[in-house]
């Protein structure tokens, strides 16, 4: 056995496997028909087959959501384990159909080669409060290019940001917006290109320091669990990383501050890298509860067992994707409730994008997707 | 005397532990924490792999230990304290009122049917109810009354009182208190079984949200003729007659990634068993067991599974699901699973779900482990200083496991294992070096 594949399976704890197809049993793109078993690539990769499994074209479907891995009774870290096959087989230049024409990843690699001259803090107006320097920062990621590459579905985008700052001045903060930051890599972390990620880690945690910011916020999942989990493997990173969610659960009961009445039911789809990857369920849901008339409805799949959004670091969105997201919708039509609550601006572009798909169920195209950070700031009020 | 013998737990190992150490001439306290004798083969509808029925096997032996003059039957008690050493150790048991005095009832249970109270019944794992005032089954020893005085009116709003006015022998006794009494013994066998693991942090299988996702051991009441349903096999949610009942296997088992490593050793031949009753009530529900590695490796066992696929109809199939969801539509539940021997991924509707959850150490056996002053090993089992050779040891010398505590087992073992802890206690205090 190869040295980098004994250490990949000993790392990830694939020897622990039982072959007992509970993964399968559980992932999502399995249900969607073709060929996805997280236990064959496991089974595979342990007789002696790497080459079969780096060259097959399903290692790019997975969505890494750790549906798998959260129910696995051996506790395979089958995420990781995609991650690094990914690494190990983007060398040899095989990888994965990125969506949108590659755009995301391309906007990456050139933040992580040549990045400094973006105008990124256009969206800024004089109405919210932001600041250069100060213990808590606002980290924005890829908002101000979705507004452009996600126009034509009616993407919150920027409005995130906006929200999200609002939000933050409401409780007393002016948050640092950093005119030079990059995109968190996530995308290209998990599209197996280490080296580019290595280098926007290198610019942000150079960035950030020198704000003398002591605690990140951010709106998105993947920006959270990357900065949270992934940057301290890169980089000396000591930072408390916070969802916008989990920041505002901690300070609701903040002097002054109330929030007005939400009148309907609503439900909350649950961000795999903050769900799954971080354990976060409840600060969403804590605060979503607190206005007064919201009925707060779970999907028949929620929390750990909650169904993603069927695209990851936007590679192979295909049929299957859809398939996942037609599921999603179901789901979400029979609890009754008129609002999606996302705390992922990528969930959001992945619901929307196939809501807008008018081969639907009758009152798909009813359902309001929003974010988080929108719905709250639309009802927290200060005194 | 430090000639007695203490067995702690009276399920089946505990018992017949007893019972071999009375018949040697030994005299044993038998102390239960329960108001009757019997543990959880008291619960099991029928036994594999000889398909007998669990109670009509277990009541003689359950009245052998309350008829013989060897045995002081302690039910209701629980062990609070553990000195000395090996041949003189000074125990203390807490005897529990149970408001009943144990010389006047005589088990006619007038006092049962007029009390108001009903709570769950924990003797059908809370499928049905009991009263404040009960006698757990129709076998139980002793065969006297107890009163739930956390949810007896009398006790908690100090109303009612119609036990006391019903009862023609005068045997209910409100003031009734706690007494403690102390024992001297020269050995002691701890055999505090095991308990059901609680499958409901496994959230993808709904056990606690599905009502139509049952645990092996309830399934074994509802199929049993003194259960809840009077052994008709119905699903929980809405009293019908399931088409296909699905039997998870391993539900909490061999999980290392909950400190739960081991296999249950028994789980895979009673769902095989309960698949083969399933077909005996009813021949019209298909039977499907979802297993990871079929482990039949008893006496006879590989034979008892084959006869179920063979006489049975009853399928296995190599799958974990990984997937159980209500389908609102059809009232069942639909389980995602993948067929490990083909790679086929599929979904299989089912009206009952039967979840073989793990066995684990009750958690009575850590407390006791306290106050024995002995070590449990990284699954909570009794620790032995030598598995290979002194199984039913455990690390204070006069003190022995047996049963289910000692390690995972079914009753054949737990019965032969018995006799081995019986006869080390018995070489204790027969004087003989153990």
């Amino acid at each position: 056995m190869r040295p980098e594949i004994e250490s990949l399976l000993k790392e990830t704890k694939a020897f622990m496997c039982l072959d007992c197809g509970k993964c399968t049993g559980a992932c999502p793109l399995a249900r969607q028909g073709g060929t996805y078993s997280p236990r064959m690539h496991i089974a595979r990769m342990v007789y002696g087959y790497p080459d079969e499994v780096l060259a097959d074209m399903d290692m790019w479907s997975c969505l890494t959501c750790g549906l798998c891995e959260t129910k696995c009774p051996s506790g395979v870290e089958y995420t990781d384990f995609i991650e690094e096959v990914r690494a190990m087989s983007a060398g040899e230049r095989r990888g994965g159909f990125c969506a949108h024409a590659g755009m995301t990843h391309t906007l990456a690699r050139i933040m992580a080669n040549d990045g400094e001259n973006q105008d990124r803090l256009g969206w800024v107006t004089q109405d919210i409060k932001t600041a250069e320097t100060g213990e808590v920062l606002y980290f924005v990621g890829c908002l101000p290019y979705f507004d452009t590459i996600f126009e034509y579905i009616k993407i919150e985008g920027t409005g995130i940001a906006r929200n999200s700052v609002e939000l933050l001045n409401k409780l007393g903060i002016t948050p640092v917006v950093m005119k030079n930051e990059v995109c968190c890599g996530h995308d290209l972390l998990w599209g197996g290109d280490r080296a580019n990620f290595a280098k926007l880690v290198k610019k942000n945690a150079e960035a950030i320091k020198k704000t003398g910011a002591k605690t990140i916020v951010t709106s998105c999942a993947e920006c959270l669990r990357t900065m949270k989990l992934d940057y301290p493997e890169f980089a000396d990173f000591k930072f408390e990383v916070k969802h916008i969610s989990e920041f505002l659960s901690e300070r609701l009961n903040t002097p002054g501050l109330t929030l007005k009445a939400f009148d309907g039911s609503l439900t909350f789809q649950d961000p795999c890298r903050m769900g799954r990857h971080l354990k976060v369920y409840e600060p969403p849901r804590q605060v979503l509860a607190r206005m007064p008339g919201a009925k707060m409805v779970e999907m028949r799949s929620n929390k750990d067992n909650s169904t993603c959004c069927g695209t990851t670091h936007f590679l192979n969105c295909d049929r299957v994707s859809e398939g996942i997201r037609k599921e999603r919708f179901s789901e979400a039509l029979a609890t009754g409730a008129k609002t999606i609550v996302t705390a992922c601006p990528k969930c959001q572009i992945h619901l929307k994008c196939t809501q807008s798909n008018r081969m639907q169920d009758e009152g798909v195209e009813n359902l309001e997707i929003t974010d988080f950070a929108t719905v709250v700031n639309r009802h927290l009020m200060r005194n | 005397m430090a000639g007695n013998v203490l067995v702690i737990g009276a399920g089946i190992a505990g018992i017949q532990s007893a019972l071999n150490l009375a018949d040697k001439g030994i005299h044993v306290y038998l102390v239960e924490k329960e108001p009757t004798i019997g543990g959880h083969m008291a619960l099991l509808d029928k036994t594999f792999p000889t398909n007998d029925c669990s109670i009509c096997i277990l009541a003689p032996k359950l009245a052998e230990c309350s008829d013989h003059p060897l045995i002081d039957v302690l039910a209701y008690s629980e062990v609070e304290s553990v000195e000395g050493e090996k041949g003189a150790f000074k125990v203390k048991v807490r005897r529990k009122a149970r408001f009943i005095d144990e010389d006047k009832c005589t088990g006619c249970e007038d006092c049962v049917r007029s009390c108001p109270i009903k709570i769950p019944n924990e003797f059908n794992l809370g499928l049905n109810m009991r009263k404040a005032i009960y006698i757990p089954f129709p076998q139980s020893v002793p065969r006297v009354a107890t009163i739930d005085a956390e949810r007896c009116m009398h006790f908690t709003k100090g109303k009612c009182g119609v036990c006391l006015i019903k009862c023609t022998r005068g045997a209910v006794n409100y003031d009734q208190k706690d007494r403690v009494e102390e024992l001297d013994v020269g050995a002691i066998v701890a055999a505090s079984g095991f308990q059901v693991f609680d499958p409901r942090e496994l959230t993808e299988y709904g056990y606690g949200v599905h009502k139509d996702v049952v645990t092996g051991m309830e399934f074994e009441r509802i199929l049993c003729a003194s259960g809840p349903t009077s052994g008709r096999i119905v699903r929980p949610s809405d009293g019908e007659t399931p088409e296909r009942i699905v039997f998870v296997q391993c539900v909490g088992s061999r999980d290392t990634k909950h400190s739960r490593p081991y296999c249950s050793s028994v789980c895979c031949m009673h769902s095989t068993k309960e698949a083969m009753l399933v077909k005996e009530h009813d021949e019209h529900i298909e039977t499907c067991i979802l297993y990871t590695d079929l482990r039949a490796a008893g006496k006879g066992f590989y034979e008892y599974a084959e006869r179920g696929k063979r006489d049975y109809g009853v399928r296995y199939l190599r799958a974990k699901p990984g997937r159980i969801v209500h389908d609102a539509k059809t009232g069942n539940l639909d389980i995602w699973y993948e067929d490990t021997t083909t790679g086929h991924v599929a979904k299989m509707s089912a009206g009952l779900v039967v979840l073989a959850t793990a066995l684990v150490p009750s958690t009575s056996t850590a407390k006791l482990a306290r106050i024995l002053g002995v070590e449990l090993d990284e699954n909570g089992f009794f620790k032995s200083p030598d598995s290979l050779l002194r199984p039913v040891d455990t690390t204070r010398p006069g003190i022995f496991a047996t049963g289910y505590c000692e390690a995972p087992k079914d009753i054949p073992e737990s019965v032969a294992q018995a006799g081995a802890a019986a006869l080390r206690a018995s070489k204790v205090v027969s004087g003989v070096t153990a």
